[in-house]
């Protein structure tokens, strides 16, 4: 459903992302991980269609971004890791809007705003202004907007920031769902332990490369470790596990 | 902390020999430009304050009672916008600022954090009028020949005179954040100064200052005067300001008012100090509070809306952008300065009293009813950058939504296109039938006026949305930083250089139509080629300006990233 190759992309001299390629399969959960400054979000803004890629492709729903961006976009939801909303709108108003963004206009609009509501549990402000959302609030509304028009496909970059640990379950039962339903998932994160708990497959990216990619065992595996937490894999694939002596001044 | 209070202001200045170390693309013309433009001023100031003060030698008594009023009068408006500018410059240094909460985090004693934001409230709200003073001050002490003793005296006067409003304005502040939630309060201040502009913009026309030119009038100068003196009181600062630089103008030093401003600004910030110890926690911890907020639902736009025959993805971007811009006092508040600027517009040509010229009235309403169409092409010129030119950039930091929504950059800017042309299409054409009536131009030049002013408009709205979309400002605080960056200066001299041309090309087939009518001569037809010609050539140029920076503007969105 998504599918990403070969996928470039060039500041001056410097390679922020350097030949990735990646698909996700509808149903699937796939993690993208990644230490800071590793290409994680230049990747997750070139298939959204933020960003222009200097060389690749990226296909969604078999759509390409660059030549059919309006189809690809259709198919794809998109949530991003910082939830800037129109202040001035109302949280129905704000989802109405992104309905008839989506080409969906007349009755059933209604409806599925009330479903959606529910369901990440705004419907009680929905008719209160953004600016006077939280954080998590904002995150939830705009999760309500990725899912509003039924998309095939849904880009995640860093689902939990903000959430606190009933929205963060809420999230998670969500994706589960929308993956059973056949939409693929493609999960930028930090949280190792959501990505372990969470995710079908997972890329690591360095240096704007991938530089593995499989489940969690695969992932083990490759690392050469025995260790249950993901996050000791982590740091031997990317070679963060050299820390130094923490002083004790500190 | 051990450090003295100027150490806070530290980031501010750090950050400016940033900018100014990191220019960017257009600082430089920028700053030519509005630098040239203050330079400008500024020399227009000391040259007319000059010239009026060389007229006044000539009369020695009266010469010298208008020198000591103007003064008062000049402290006096100085007084009243100091005081009003310091009064939302406090909202934003002590209660809205972003780097307020790092600060309030760090063990810094009260009197350092009020003495640092005291100081950069002193410096953002009375700039302005101390670069504009001194000039005046400068220009009357030229002409009367001043000593050294009225030049050390602008110095010691002007300093206490800005920080006696200064300091009422950051208690008056103190006092509504306690009363107001501080973005409410920001927003009543906002309002009431627009309407304090408005208010003065119409009274300044209203009273018609021209008819102190005419001879028949000369009876009422006296009564004039009389009016102006009513409002100097010896309790204001400003008079006391007025009356030191007058002594000193003379070659005397006025210790007693000197004194008064000195005593009288000491205690003032140190009253101010004095409250801000006993209610600025409380002011803080209430501008935190996030209030429910009160909005008008505004649900007959959705209803309206449904009634144009458009795409459901331009039919939400209309609906989202005027319930945006209503919501915001900041936006809406300012049609209410541009209504008053149509109605002191439309007033000038009601009172224009051309028949006063018996044997060239008809002339100079002709040519009159050109410069009438320059000035509204102008006016909407400026209507656009302020409103249009900001169209995409006022998507902010949520144009994301729109960028990875199934909708083409193309039909967004087509959007805002056309939310921008209807109620500018609309108010140029108001302007441009209603004075031209006024005049009672000939009926010819009325018909061209109207139909050159709807090219005009397309084109000026297609400029100001394509160079918009080609020069966007996503993290701008506000629209207006929009209108005044790069792009926004680029477009008005491109409309500017437009309209001059497009005037060009109208006035040439007009005047052969005129002087073939004004002669009874008939037109032949080599005149109405030429004429088609012509105006086939202004809707060419109109139609390349509206055209080409909207393809170059959706490409330059097409390209973001």
């Amino acid at each position: 459903m998504i599918r990403v190759e070969d996928l470039v992309k060039r500041y001056g001299r410097f390679t922020a992302v350097d030949g990735v390629s990646l698909e996700v399969p509808g149903g699937e959960i796939h993690g993208f991980l990644g230490p800071n400054g590793a290409g994680k979000t230049t990747t997750i803004r070139m298939i959204a269609g933020l960003l222009k890629p200097t060389a690749g492709r990226v296909l969604v729903a078999g759509h390409d971004m660059a030549r059919e961006p309006e189809q690809a976009k259709g198919a794809l939801g998109f949530i991003p890791d910082r939830p800037y909303i129109y202040e001035k709108l109302t949280a129905d108003e704000f989802l109405r809007f992104h309905a008839g963004l989506y080409g969906q206009d007349g009755d059933g609009v209604g409806k599925r705003v009330a479903e959606l509501l529910d369901l990440f549990e705004l419907r009680r402000w929905e008719g209160e202004l953004v600016e006077s959302f939280s954080h998590g609030m904002k995150q939830r509304l705009v999760m309500c907007a990725a899912f509003l028009h039924r998309p095939r496909a849904v880009l995640v970059d860093e689902p939990m920031v903000g959430l606190d640990p009933r929205g963060a379950r809420l999230i998670k039962d969500v994706f589960r769902e929308m993956a059973k339903k056949g939409v693929a998932i493609l999960m930028s994160t930090h949280t190792l332990e959501v990505a372990a708990e969470m995710c079908d497959r997972i890329s690591i990216i360095l240096g704007g490369k991938i530089i593995a990619r499989g489940t969690v065992d695969e992932l083990r595996q490759a690392a050469g470790s025995q260790d249950d937490h993901l996050t000791q894999v982590f740091l031997k694939l990317t070679g963060g596990s050299g820390f130094q002596e923490i002083p004790e001044e500190l | 902390m051990k450090q003295a209070f100027p150490y806070l202001l530290l980031p501010v200045f750090w950050s400016a020999r940033n900018r100014a170390a990191r220019r960017q693309k257009g600082d430089g013309l920028r700053g030519t430009v509005f630098g040239g433009i203050a330079l400008f001023v500024i020399l227009s100031i000391y040259a007319v304050v000059f010239w009026l003060t060389w007229q006044l030698l000539d009369y020695e008594e009266l010469g010298e009672y208008l020198v000591r009023l103007g003064f008062s009068w000049l402290f006096l408006t100085f007084l009243s916008f100091v005081a009003f500018s310091a009064i939302v410059t406090s909202l934003s240094t002590f209660f809205l600022s972003e780097d307020l909460r790092l600060v309030l985090a760090a063990p810094i004693p009260a009197a350092r954090l009020f003495h640092s934001r005291f100081a950069r409230t002193l410096g953002q709200a009375s700039w302005m009028v101390v670069v504009f003073v001194i000039p005046v001050l400068v220009a009357v002490g030229n002409v009367r020949c001043a000593g050294p003793a009225y030049y050390a005296t602008i110095p010691l006067a002007l300093l206490p005179f800005v920080l006696i409003p200064c300091a009422f304005g950051a208690v008056l502040t103190l006092l509504l954040v306690n009363i107001f939630p501080a973005r409410r309060a920001r927003d009543i201040l906002m309002f009431m100064g627009l309407l304090f502009a408005v208010a003065l913009v119409m009274l300044l026309r209203f009273v018609r200052p021209e008819r102190l030119l005419s001879v028949e009038s000369l009876p009422d100068v006296t009564a004039f005067f009389a009016t102006l003196q009513s409002p100097v009181t010896p309790l204001l600062p400003s008079f006391w300001a007025g009356e030191s630089l007058f002594a000193a103008l003379r070659g005397q030093w006025d210790f007693v008012h000197l004194g008064a401003l000195w005593t009288t600004a000491l205690c003032f910030v140190v009253g101010a100090r004095i409250l801000f110890g006993w209610l600025y926690f409380s002011g803080w911890s209430k501008a935190q509070e996030a209030r429910k907020a009160r909005f008008t639902r505004l649900r007959a736009l959705d209803g309206l809306a449904r009634l144009l025959p458009a795409r459901p993805s331009s039919r939400v971007v209309l609906v989202k952008d005027l319930k945006v811009f209503l919501r915001d006092t900041t936006q809406w508040s300012q049609l209410l300065l541009l209504l008053a600027l149509v109605l002191v517009y439309l007033y000038n040509f009601r009172v224009l009293d051309l028949d006063r010229l018996p044997f060239m009235s008809g002339f100079v309403k002709n040519v009159y009813a050109f410069v009438n169409l320059a000035m509204a092409a102008f006016v909407l010129s400026a209507v656009a950058v302020r409103f249009v030119f900001p169209a995409v950039s006022a998507e902010g930091q949520a144009f994301w939504i729109v960028r990875s929504a199934p909708v083409s950059m193309r039909a967004f800017l087509w959007s805002k296109f056309w939310i921008g042309l209807v109620p500018v299409l609309l108010l140029a054409e108001m302007l441009t039938i209603v004075s031209n009536q006024f005049l009672g131009v000939d009926p010819f030049l009325k018909l061209q006026s109207a139909l050159a002013m709807v090219f005009m408009t397309f084109a000026l709205v297609g400029l100001a949305a394509g160079m918009g979309a080609q020069h966007p400002h996503f993290g701008a605080e506000n629209l207006t930083q929009v209108s005044g960056s790069y792009g926004g200066v680029a477009y008005m001299i491109l409309a500017v250089l437009f309209i001059l041309v497009q005037i060009g090309l109208l006035a040439w087939p007009s005047s052969i139509y005129l002087w073939h009518q004004f002669h009874e001569l008939p037109l032949q037809p080599r005149h109405y080629a030429l004429m088609a010609g012509v105006y086939g050539l202004a809707i060419g140029v109109s139609a390349f300006t509206f055209v080409q920076p909207m393809r170059r503007g959706i490409r330059a969105l097409e390209a973001m990233g």
